[in-house]
């Protein structure tokens, strides 16, 4: 157990619990079982008191619980104000230490968790679904492999106990985390740690999770179905995470080739901003959750395990194959020229400010910190103002060589027409634009040059599956 | 908490020459800005037929640069600011909205001045972004709720602009690359210093903002625009949609009532905003039975989104058991019309009350959050001192105030329903 305690003297209290534990625990068969566990303590009863009784507590105090659930890590949250510090550190604690584990919110939250899957996953948001599919064509066969929320397949055939079961074998003292700010920090911080004493020592995960096989060669998933446009997501594994010596490099590049949502990136100014392509396109090296909702990374999300992502925002489904052949030529030319001095400097002026933004606010603050003991690394803001100066435009094109693999990626596509894309993709077809505008000859002379690139996309590694069988 | 004013901090607000107005709020986090510069257009304004959508794809025009700074420059130095940036554009206002290292505060402010006096971009450029607004549109188009109020204001409304969303319908999307002479006229109306008020949260010391903003901005020149709204006419009847979708969904069900424009001393317009949270939020008794209980529904809301002019009061809800849509719908109409005939109890509505309350302050634990909360109230009465009027009005709202308030508005010759269902087969 590990406790943070940043008092002041606001009006407000906030508290993050982070379990060194989520989805990538999951035993096999039972993948859900970690969404569940913290569904089940964030939004069910306790053993006193039933979800409702919990939600009428709640309310006039306009106070909130709420959980994430990700690979390696489960973060319980609560804000409220000072005048209800005492009695929420203490609600809290009995949701988390000793839930109701009834059978009926459990059949509430599991049908909630299946929805998300049919409903939200694969119908409701393209880009996210690209995405999902984009991680578990990376993580084929590994412990990342399914979604968070789980497979629906598992979820149904899931009863209570199998839940309880994770929650009892996962959530330990050894693996806690309590993070507390705000008014009165330490008596809630104590009141929490208190409760956490009566949780088993150790947790059963090991702390372990195995890297990702390497790609070999480009594997592609086109997700069929009915859309006005075709959301792209394109990645592979990188063994670079925060702490690793090439970090602060690789991040430096791939900020210059697409921060999130900058308009400042490589991808952006030759996607959107010269073509009109799409909305907007980025990279990362971290996973960065709902980027479509949020502008900045919400924190306790962090992995062992990270990948090298493009988000190509939806395209026209004429324009796919250019976009992908576009975005991939602007990776190969990082990888081989890196960045002017210009791109370098910037970049680098960008990250080693911006991070103090990030962590402003009272809750940020305390998930950032969570976060930089997880990686070892301290905060992300201190870590990279100490590291950055140091930094070689050199460093980073050799860190981008290093790590960026544009010969063997996975691509996963979702929209109308994939079997037609597909085809396309696999027969090498040219897949020239047409514009709106007459365009400086410069961009015509690209454009020809890259609607004619090759892919070298095997057919077998490639595969079409209808958006219903996602996630089964 | 009662006794204590909603919107905590102190607050300085200054009239310049040309109109343009500047609330600073000093914060006490250190070393950070947030910068809200809140033009009073949106799609309200897009009043002409075949304009819809145009604010919003105006705002994207905006980071199309200058002479001084092209898109370019401006965008790098931003990055060398570390600074974080991005723009909205709602029903009565358009957002640019930075937040960045205090000691950057002049320099940015100058840069957002030189675009709001001296936008310049191509035909070229005008064309190449309106392609970038469709592709916002596509992205958009995946998710049910956005067609959901797409339809619901196109069915509700019949001459006023709310009628269609910021987004604007398709068809006048894919025409927007022909209009480039009326995006220089939109400019020239709309981005005008006495229609536009910034916002200053954070490390920053009211005067030495002022003096910031008047040496930027204080040539800025008035404009003579005045918009003429069209007038919605009353509603006569019951209006409803049904809309199939394509892919796999759970229906959703939205229940619309005409609702009056914000006005922060009125005890009506505060009832809807108590009845919002009273009757359909996570505490109310129909959450309890449709969400919790039957399980009908997995989520339901409403909202009353205070806008300028008469808009709507929206109740929305995700039915998780699609047989039972209709049941859903009665259950929100029943609920509208119990809450016009039976006051709630005097303690009930003391914890709507201190919900609302405390939500408000809640998010405000840093200086993007204290703007981004303070930024829809400028965007409705260009000054902080909206807030604490409109809670105050609610603090005094009665029980019965609450059912006349629904008497008022919630009779069914003035909603507006519309459901969203998967395509059959």
């Amino acid at each position: 157990m590990k406790v943070i305690v940043r008092e002041d003297g606001g009006p407000l209290v906030s508290v993050r619990v982070v379990f060194r534990a989520g989805s990538a625990m999951d035993p096999a068969g039972r993948e859900g079982a970690a969404w569940l566990a913290g569904q089940m303590l964030a939004h069910g009863g306790t053993r006193r008191r039933s979800y409702q009784q919990i939600l009428d507590f709640l309310f006039p105090r306009g106070a909130a619980v709420d959980v994430s659930v990700d690979k390696e890590m489960t973060c319980f949250r609560m804000d409220c104000h000072a005048d209800h510090a005492e009695q929420m550190a203490d609600l809290l604690a009995e949701m988390l230490c000793d839930p109701g584990w009834r059978e009926e919110d459990f059949l509430r939250l599991r049908e909630d968790a299946v929805h998300f899957l049919e409903a939200d996953l694969r119908g409701e948001n393209d880009e996210e679904l690209g995405r999902e599919a984009l991680y578990g064509l990376v993580f084929e066969g590994h412990p990342y492999g399914h979604p968070c929320a789980g497979r629906v397949s598992a979820l149904r055939g899931m009863g209570l106990e199998d839940v309880r079961a994770f929650a009892t074998a996962e959530y330990s003292r050894e693996n806690v985390w309590i993070a507390c700010g705000g008014a009165q920090a330490g008596c809630v911080a104590q009141r929490l740690r208190e409760a956490m004493a009566a949780l088993p020592a150790k947790a059963r995960n090991n702390g372990e999770t195995p890297s990702a096989a390497r790609l070999r060669n480009h594997r592609m998933i086109f997700v069929e179905k009915p859309a006005e446009g075709v959301a792209v997501s394109i990645g592979f594994p990188i063994e670079v995470v925060r702490g690793h010596e090439d970090y602060p490099a690789l991040l430096t590049a791939v900020s210059a080739l697409g921060q999130h949502r900058s308009s400042g990136g490589r991808l952006f100014e030759s996607l959107r901003q010269r073509r009109g392509l799409n909305y907007g396109d980025y990279a990362y090296i971290e996973y960065f959750p709902a980027p479509m909702f949020l502008l900045e990374p919400e924190p306790n999300h962090a992995r062992r395990r990270q990948i090298f992502e493009l988000w190509i925002r939806p395209v026209a489904p004429e324009h796919a194959h250019f976009a992908v052949r576009l975005a991939l030529a602007e990776v190969e030319r990082l990888v081989e020229e890196g960045l002017t001095e210009e791109e370098f400097e910037a970049a680098r002026s960008f990250l080693s400010r911006h991070f103090v933004l990030l962590e402003e606010g009272l809750s940020a603050r305390l998930g950032h910190e969570i976060d930089g003991l997880y990686y070892g690394t301290g905060l992300q803001s201190d870590h990279l103002r100490e590291r950055l100066p140091v930094l070689t435009r050199e460093e980073v094109r050799r860190a981008a060589e290093r790590h960026l693999r544009p010969q063997a990626m996975a691509f996963a596509f979702a929209g109308q027409g994939m079997e037609d894309l597909r085809r396309r993709i696999v027969d090498e077809a040219p897949s020239p634009v047409e514009y709106n505008a007459p365009k400086p000859e410069s961009i015509l002379r690209e454009d020809e040059r890259v609607s004619r690139r090759l892919l070298g996309a095997r057919e077998a590694e490639t595969r079409v599956v209808p958006a219903q069988e996602m996630f089964e | 908490m009662a006794q204590r004013e909603a919107f905590p901090w102190l607050y300085e607000q200054h009239d310049f020459e040309n109109g343009l107005r500047l609330v600073t709020v000093p914060l006490p986090w250190r070393g950070v800005a947030s910068v809200y510069i809140v033009v009073h257009a949106g799609s309200r304004n897009e009043v002409e037929p075949g304009r819809s959508g145009f604010a919003h794809f105006f705002e994207h025009m905006m980071f199309r640069g200058t002479r001084a700074f092209p898109p370019e420059r401006y965008e790098r130095a931003l990055q060398r600011m570390g600074a974080a940036s991005n723009a909205y554009t709602d029903d009565d206002r358009t957002v640019y909205h930075t937040t960045l290292a205090a000691e950057d505060l002049d320099a940015l402010l100058g840069m957002e001045a030189d675009r709001f006096q001296n936008l310049e971009y191509s035909e070229e450029d005008f064309r190449t972004e309106a392609l970038a607004v469709l592709g916002e549109y596509w992205k958009d188009s995946a998710e049910p709720l956005n067609r959901l109020f797409e339809v619901l204001r196109d069915t509700a409304f019949d001459v006023h602009p709310y009628k269609h969303t910021t987004m604007g319908f398709l068809r006048d999307i894919e025409r927007m690359p022909e209009m480039y002479d009326y995006s220089l006229e939109f400019f020239d109306r709309y981005y005008r210093p006495e229609n536009t008020t910034i916002l200053i949260c954070g490390d920053v010391i009211p005067e030495t903002a002022r003096a910031m903003v008047e040496r930027h901005w204080g040539g800025w020149k008035r404009g003579r625009w005045r918009l003429e709204m069209p007038q919605e006419p009353p509603q006569r009847g019951l209006r409803e949609a049904r809309i199939e979708w394509e892919t796999h969904t759970l229906p959703y069900v939205a229940v619309a009532q005409k609702a009056p424009a914000y006005d922060d001393g009125s005890a009506e317009c505060a009832a809807l905003d108590l009845i919002s949270a009273l009757s359909f939020s996570h505490g109310s008794e129909l959450y309890r039975r449709l969400v919790i209980e039957e399980q009908w529904a997995d989520d339901l809301w409403a909202n009353t989104v205070d806008h300028v002019d008469p808009y709507l009061f929206t109740v929305v809800a995700r039915v998780k058991q699609p047989a039972r849509t209709g049941d859903v719908r009665r259950a929100i109409e029943e609920e509208l019309e119990r809450i016009a005939a039976e006051p709630p109890g005097e303690e009930r509505l003391e914890k709507v009350k201190s919900h609302l309350r405390y939500r408000f302050v809640l998010g405000m634990d840093r200086s993007e959050a204290v703007a981004a909360a303070l930024s829809p109230f400028l965007g409705l009465r260009r000054t902080p001192a909206t807030v604490n009027r409109l809670f105050a009005t609610m603090e005094a709202v009665t029980p019965d105030q609450v059912a006349e308030a629904a008497r008022a508005w919630f009779g069914p010759e003035k909603r507006t329903v519309v459901t969203l269902e998967e395509k059959a087969g």
